[in-house]
């Protein structure tokens, strides 16, 4: 029998019904979907992570670049610098968990905008993290830090490292410091000669604990550490006795020179020793600390006379130290043989601070020997990155 | 004009219904949310700092030692091992004023507590040094330094460094040295 | 009898299939979540940490022959470390000495490493 064909356009309301209930349950059904995406968050779950690299980044990597160091590169050029990284390295081994003073006093610099300069060069990643990088070494109640405060969670990683401190010399009579007693016969010239000397080639290559760069004196490339030396109780060194209650006056020390003077060592059959052909002078920037005056001087040629009554300080800063061993003739760092000459005018005869009769050089030798400097220490630090 | 011809699509509807509810309610019943505060975490910071302070222990402070590497300078940890007073077997050397295992315990639990500010961390440790007995061919330990005895339920992680000890350790019968050990510890948190 | 009209049956097999797709999308999803593995275990994983220090104290003990110790305590040292290693540390070290003979001047030092994860091998060369 022929069906009726139904085109009239209605529909029953049996089939209304029913399919009102299928589309009502499929549709919240629908919306339960992102449920299943909770826990798929990826942002909130790596913070730890995130902190846990960055603190590898900072603590044992040396940076990018690391020969020529990014933290000599010039403010210019910090486009150049594609990572951040504060662990000691000679350009060739790097010691993770040490760290240079050199590149903590750069990161920590205030030049680097918060967030952005940290985040493309120490963080990483496309999601803005908030971060807290802080650093603090023993002995100091300071504590470095870049970034905000810190919130009720994040993510953390913490450190322990240690800082290389510089070395120096301590120059004067007293038992502690070295007492090179140079006294001669010549106590009636007034102009003495103090020379420093500074053998490159030694100090690169005859390091204790086979050239550990932790235990190094690094005057050259990528950034050592300065170096600083310390004249001290001069006013005893002289001949005649300060003495104050019979009228007998302090001595006069006027510092009326310092020359800076560059040569090569070159093997002279049984050894290493200054080129015959003598030192040229170089130019280069250092402090001076008189007295304990915190203030630096600087000398030029037309600076006068100085006069010191206890004790001078001379601090070369790292970046010096590497451009004097590029200077001269034959600019190559590691033969490099420096000398420092403090020139001394003094109203009482001294011959302390004639350096001229020490042997072999002549001066006196910043070398590795505890007896004359006082050796880099390490210092200890703890470093904490938290990231939110 | 009402008749049961579009039943069944009412009943088809509920039918669908039930089963797409029945299925949600058994996928969502069922699906694990992962959260971020799983131990691995912890345990990844711990193991970090405390290979970090045993590393720094086995630093020389210095290079006074000068140009003659290794047997002229020894590093903390060296010199607490070295110290180690041994009950059986080998002869240690004669005990003085210096005590390794309040050292390890002051220098160590300074290195692991120290924070940037002024709050310390509290962590606890079990410190003993594992040696290689040639006598009798097989490991031993020695108890170093702990700051709290293992009870069992806590969930410990645990840190080694290398030391070469300029010492016998037992087993030794010629007394000849240096010997290399390890030094482990077990680091947890309450 | 009449033949059941089974003109509805296509709203039953779309709740089926809804379901189908619900079920199928939520047992991709679990899986993805167990089979990945978080980073701070990986962090465990990797011996970074124990493969720097066993480096370490093999340079440091073959640098002590033959000025401190003979070559014959170099081999005992050798023993402790092997053997500690694999007792304690579940990881095989061995490694070798190749002493300067003229005109080589450098000390070589093949080390090789393997925990059953990750395997490490290194030639290290004397200044």
């Amino acid at each position: 029998m022929r069906t009726k064909r139904n085109d009239a356009g209605n529909l029953s309301i049996d089939f209304l019904v029913g399919f009102t209930i299928f589309m009502v349950t499929f549709i919240y059904v629908a919306t339960l979907i992102p449920s299943l995406f909770l826990n798929l968050q990826g942002y909130s779950i790596d913070y730890n992570a995130v902190a846990y690299r960055t603190g590898v980044i900072l603590v044992e990597d040396p940076g990018m670049p690391y020969n020529p160091p990014w933290e000599s590169l010039p403010v210019s050029y910090e486009g150049n610098i594609l990572r951040f990284g504060l662990a000691l390295s000679d350009g060739t081994t790097t010691i993770p968990n040490v760290l240079s003073t050199v590149k903590i006093n750069q990161f920590f610099c205030s030049t680097w905008v918060y967030p952005d300069d940290y985040e493309s060069r120490a963080l990483f990643g496309s999601y803005p993290y908030h971060f807290n990088i802080s650093l603090q070494t023993a002995g100091s109640n300071v504590t470095r830090s870049v970034g905000e405060v810190l919130p009720e969670n994040y993510g953390y990683s913490r450190r322990v490292v240690k800082v290389k401190e510089e070395s120096y010399a301590t120059i004067g009579p007293d038992t502690g410091s070295w007492h090179p007693d140079y006294r001669t016969d010549d106590y009636n010239v007034t102009t003495h000669l103090f020379t420093i000397f500074l053998n490159y080639t030694a100090l690169s290559e005859n390091g204790p604990y086979y050239n550990n760069p932790a235990y190094q004196i690094n005057p050259i490339s990528p950034m050592g550490e300065g170096i600083m030396v310390n004249l001290t109780d001069l006013e005893n060194t002289t001949d005649t006795v300060y003495d104050a209650a019979h009228g007998i006056p302090p001595p006069l020390i006027n510092l009326t020179d310092i020359q800076v003077e560059r040569s090569v060592m070159v093997y002279n059959g049984y050894g290493y020793s200054p080129s015959n052909k003598g030192f040229t002078p170089v130019q280069g920037s250092y402090e001076l600390y008189i007295d304990g005056n915190s203030t630096a001087y600087s000398f030029t040629p037309t600076t006068p006379p100085l006069n010191i009554t206890s004790n001078v300080s001379l601090v070369i800063n790292p970046f010096t130290l590497n451009s004097w061993g590029s200077q001269g003739i034959n600019p190559s760092g590691k033969i490099t043989a420096l000398n420092i000459t403090l020139q001394f005018e003094l109203s009482h005869g001294d011959g302390f601070l004639n350096s001229t009769q020490s042997q072999p050089y002549g001066a006196f030798d910043y070398n590795y020997d505890p007896a004359n400097v006082t050796q880099p220490a390490l210092q200890d630090g703890v470093m904490e990155v938290a990231v939110w | 004009m009402v008749n049961d011809r579009g039943q069944l699509y009412t009943i088809e509807g509920i039918a669908a219904s039930m089963i797409m509810l029945f299925t949600t309610f058994l996928v969502l019943n069922a699906t694990t949310v992962y959260t971020p505060g799983d131990s691995h975490i912890s345990d990844m910071q711990l193991e970090q700092i405390g290979t970090d302070s045993l590393r720094m222990m086995n630093m020389q402070e210095n290079g006074s030692a000068g140009t003659n590497p290794l047997i002229a300078g020894t590093s903390p940890l060296q010199d607490m091992v070295d110290n180690l007073p041994v009950v059986n077997g080998a002869i240690a050397p004669a005990p003085d004023a210096f005590d390794p295992t309040n050292a390890f315990n002051v220098t160590f639990t300074n290195y692991v507590d120290n924070k940037t500010g002024s709050e310390t961390d509290n962590l606890h440790y079990t410190a003993s040094v594992t040696y290689y007995d040639i006598a009798n061919k097989t490991t031993g330990s020695l108890l170093l330094s702990a700051n709290r005895n293992l009870s069992g339920v806590e969930h410990p992680v645990r840190v080694t460094e290398w030391v070469i000890a300029y010492r016998p350790v037992p087993g030794d019968v010629t007394l000849t040295e240096p010997r290399v050990v390890l030094v482990e510890v077990l680091l947890w948190r309450d | 009898m009449a033949r059941l009209s089974d003109d509805a049956q296509w709203i039953v097999m779309m709740g089926f299939v809804v379901s189908f797709s619900f079920f199928f999308l939520a047992m991709i999803l679990n899986q993805s979540t167990v089979v990945g593995q978080t980073s701070a275990e990986s962090v465990l994983d990797f011996p970074k940490n124990d493969i720097r220090d066993v480096r370490s104290v093999i340079i440091q003990s073959t640098s002590l022959v033959p000025v401190n110790i003979t070559a014959a305590h170099g081999l005992i040292l050798q023993n402790d470390i092997e053997t500690i290693s694999l007792m304690r540390k579940n990881a095989i070290v061995t490694y070798s000495v190749e002493w300067p003979a003229p005109p080589v001047t450098e000390t070589f030092v093949n080390i090789h490493y393997n925990n059953g994860v990750t395997a490490y091998n290194e030639t290290w060369q004397s200044l």
